[in-house]
């Protein structure tokens, strides 16, 4: 083994019952590297990198680090011995403070006598914030109070405190707003600087070209090919990824931008708090409508008002013919549907099954009268959205929390779907999901349009709402900044001063 | 071997309260020498009944991810007026009525309550139990003992009777929760309150929905628990409350509800316990070690009944 290895898996395997997630698969990580792990969505991306930071074990194959044998048996093994991974979804304990998040595993190097030296600790953290340029986050505040992004970066800062050898960054970048990201490529640059390395996963291929200086694809569980910069070049990973050519336009490829006149869905002043400041907006059928704006600028808190599932301070939500929404039930109700941006927190439940996940938003429309639920009739309409959206699973049976992020995704766009929903508000619908997958539902988003739906896109992503809405919202301090028209000649450039 | 392990644990894990069940039958023979009369039969029929009916209807709570530590105490008090209703009419059926109305009154009291002041409903059954242990001594009158006579209620202390009333609720129980949204919305909801609040589904209205069952229950097993043994005391019942929850526990019911919430664990349990305690009779243990015993073996059943689920992680 080359002195210039730091890190190398051979032949390693993994299954959970019946599904192979890895197949035989080695990776080899240099000093002073940032690999990047590409493939789509099941592709063993997630599971490769979670074995590595000592969350599940591996079936079979072995490991090295720095030439010695590495068998982590938990992620607080793995970062004492040198590696560090920042997960995808929630990787905080909720119930407490930043500084005990930051410190977790290490409470003992600050307790006497049974009693925490709470400065000692809250010192600690606001120096691992410090490590990593952050200074708006206070360490003695409830983890609870803090956004997905914050969140994301105490578990970077509680990572960087233990000066790594390698870190894993799995998909992290998609939560982050333009601030979080530029916060982790600096750190990314220092590893590399320090002769460490990084195994960096992300779904933007733009994003690991750039930062990436070389790739390993997976696909399905295989190793498929490994690529040096210079070997770079978008068509050819994708085609790796996906193992096709990909074909058609990854947006829509019409500038019509036309909709019905009726508004199917409309907020009057809405406000709350300091999010949302006399916010109004109309829907109209037929219509994608996009709300775009850097993450805290409240789109995020506008898609739960105009689903009843955030209360406003003022303001009225209301669909055609006049009738308000001022609750989820209603929402559904009336015919609106929601895709949560936090899918693993508050769009699924993890433990339960794909049927049952998709089920209980279409039960109303399963049931016999008066209220009978039979088991068929439950299979039968499962079967039917898991084959229209094709959700790879081995069973309708099988936990969510097994499945892939898009594949996760594609359970809850099938849970408002199958509802036969006139509305969609998708806040965030390809966070986590591959650019096979994306494709997919960007063309299904554009179905629904030319079935007469209305849908909200919001997103962080510019080239995505851009590509995909009608008419355009963006926003900035809870405010609407700016409205934009479909059009060919529309840009971020022309968009992004409004953001920011 | 290892393989084989992983694949099958969670199937070995699903199947342990019937293993256990099975297992615990088994050793109930083997210590009777196979000497089992109808005698033995009739005190399991009668301790099955009540801890059943508790435990069918508990399920429903359970479910929501939610707990009644009054449940005992709801228990007596339901019998109790029961049996003052009884005195005061010399009628089964205006007992039978009472018993499930102060059953069903007092667990709808608790979710009410709860979902008006917005409280985990836990906590409202806690301040329930103090209540009720007062009202018992109040329905007491100062008096040790209340009762009807056992000749009044001979004519419902039959098998036929018991058994009708376990298996009529049960098989209502099991269509409620089998067969209509409720079941599958309680377990949504316990698995995940904001995603299962994001597909609206209403907290109050399932926990207001999941005490009236439990009451139902609460009040048919007040009347079972006069007509088997017609003197009522302070101690009556007392032991219910823990007697459903560890049947529950060995009927492979989660605690915390969610996905894996399923009513056959009540009748499984309730059959495990009070075979248990059969068996550890038998073997002539004290009341003390019983106690222990089954304490261990709780968190054995606990233990066998989580391994299947401890370590699946997120792949993706």
């Amino acid at each position: 083994m080359s002195t210039n290895v730091l890190f190398e898996a051979v032949d390693i395997c993994k299954r959970f019952d019946a599904t192979v997630a890895l197949d035989r698969v080695s990776l080899t990580v240099r000093r002073g590297e940032i690999r990047g792990l590409i493939g789509e969505n099941g592709s063993g991306k997630s599971t490769l990198s979670s074995i590595i930071a000592g969350i599940q074990k591996a079936g079979s194959g072995s490991m090295t680090l720095n030439g010695q044998s590495y068998e982590p048996v938990n992620m607080i093994d793995a970062l004492d011995k040198g590696v560090g991974m920042v997960v995808q979804e929630r990787g905080t304990v909720s119930g407490i403070t930043v500084a005990e998040n930051i410190t977790l595993g290490e409470n003992s190097k600050y307790s006497r006598w049974g009693t925490i030296n709470k400065k000692a600790l809250y010192n600690q953290a606001e120096q691992a914030l410090q490590g990593i340029g952050v200074t708006h986050i206070k360490a003695s505040d409830p983890t609870d109070s803090i956004d997905m992004q914050d969140r994301k970066l105490i578990e970077i800062a509680k990572i960087m405190s233990r000066h790594p050898e390698m870190i894993i960054v799995d998909e992290t970048t998609t939560v982050l707003s333009q601030y979080g990201r530029e916060v982790i490529y600096g750190l990314m640059k220092e590893m590399k600087a320090h002769n460490k390395s990084v195994i960096f996963i992300s779904h933007d291929l733009d994003e690991l070209m750039q930062v990436c200086d070389s790739l390993t694809v997976l696909r399905d569980g295989v190793f498929i090919r490994n690529l040096e910069k210079p070997e770079f070049n978008e068509d050819t990973i994708k085609q790796l990824m996906v193992g096709r050519e990909m074909t058609g336009s990854y947006y829509r490829d019409d500038y019509d931008g036309s909709y019905g006149e009726e508004v199917v869905l409309s907020l009057a002043d809405g406000s709350k708090g300091d999010r949302l400041k006399q916010v109004s907006l109309s829907l109209h059928k037929g219509e994608i409508l996009g709300i775009g704006g850097l993450s805290h600028c409240g789109m995020h808190t506008l898609g739960k008002a105009l689903f009843g599932f955030e209360k406003l301070d003022s303001g009225i939500v209301e669909v055609a013919g006049g009738r308000r929404i001022r609750s989820e039930r209603e929402a559904m109700e009336l015919g609106v549907g929601y895709v949560s941006k936090d899918r693993d927190v508050e769009a699924l439940s993890l433990q339960s099954s794909i049927k049952d996940n998709i089920v209980i938003a279409g039960l109303d429309h399963i049931k016999r009268p008066p209220f009978l639920i039979l088991s068929k009739d439950e299979k039968k309409y499962a079967a039917r959205l898991i084959e229209q959206l094709s959700v790879k699973c081995a069973s309708m049976e099988q936990s969510v929390q097994s499945l892939s992020g898009g594949n996760k995704q594609k359970v809850v766009f099938a849970k408002w779907i199958g509802r036969g929903s006139d509305i969609l508000i998708l806040d965030c619908p390809t966070r986590g999901v591959d650019i096979g997958v994306k494709q997919a539902m960007y063309q299904l988003i554009y179905q629904l349009k030319s079935e007469g739906k209305s849908i909200i896109i919001i997103s962080e992503e510019l080239s995505e709402l851009i590509g995909m809405s009608d008419r355009l919202l963006i926003m900035k301090d809870g405010r609407i900044t700016g409205e934009f028209a479909r059009s060919p000649q529309l840009s971020e450039s022309d968009v992004i001063s409004y953001m920011i | 071997m290892n393989l084989l392990w992983t694949k099958h644990k969670s199937t070995v894990a699903a199947s342990a309260p019937v293993i256990g069940l099975i297992l615990l039958a088994v050793l109930y023979i083997v210590v009777m020498q196979g000497d089992i009369t109808p005698y033995n039969l009739n005190i399991i029929v009668n301790q099955l009944m009540i801890t059943a009916v508790i435990s069918t209807g508990a399920i429903f709570i359970f479910s929501i991810g939610a707990f009644d530590i009054s449940l005992g105490a709801a228990t007596a008090v339901s019998a109790m007026a029961g049996v003052l209703a009884f005195n005061a009419s010399e009628s089964l059926l205006v007992m039978f009525l009472v018993c499930l109305l102060v059953g069903v009154l007092i667990s709808l009291f608790n979710s009410i309550l709860a979902a008006l002041l917005n409280l985990p409903v836990f906590v409202t059954t806690i301040a329930m139990l103090s209540v009720l242990n007062s009202v018992i001594e109040m329905l007491l009158g100062g008096q040790s003992k209340l009762s009807i006579s056992s000749e009044a209620a001979a004519s419902a202390d039959t098998l036929l009777v018991k058994l009708s009333i376990l298996i009529l609720f049960f098989v209502i129980c099991l269509f409620i929760f089998r067969y209509t949204p409720i079941g599958r919305q309680n377990k949504f909801l316990s698995a995940n309150p904001v995603s299962a609040k994001q597909t609206g589904l209403s907290r109050s209205k399932l926990t207001i929905i999941a005490f009236a069952i439990a009451g139902i229950g609460i009040g048919l097993a007040a009347f079972l628990t006069i007509v088997r043994a017609p003197v009522l005391s302070k101690t009556t019942a007392s032991s219910v409350g823990m007697d459903v929850l560890i049947a529950l526990v060995f009927g492979g019911m989660p605690l915390s509800g969610g996905a894996r919430s399923k009513i056959s664990a009540a009748l499984v349990g309730a059959t495990s316990v009070v075979l248990l305690n059969q068996v550890l009779l038998a073997l002539g243990f004290s009341s003390g070690v019983n106690q222990i015993a089954k304490g261990v073996l709780f968190l054995v059943v606990v233990f066998v009944a989580s391994i299947g689920f401890r370590d699946k992680l997120l792949p993706r």
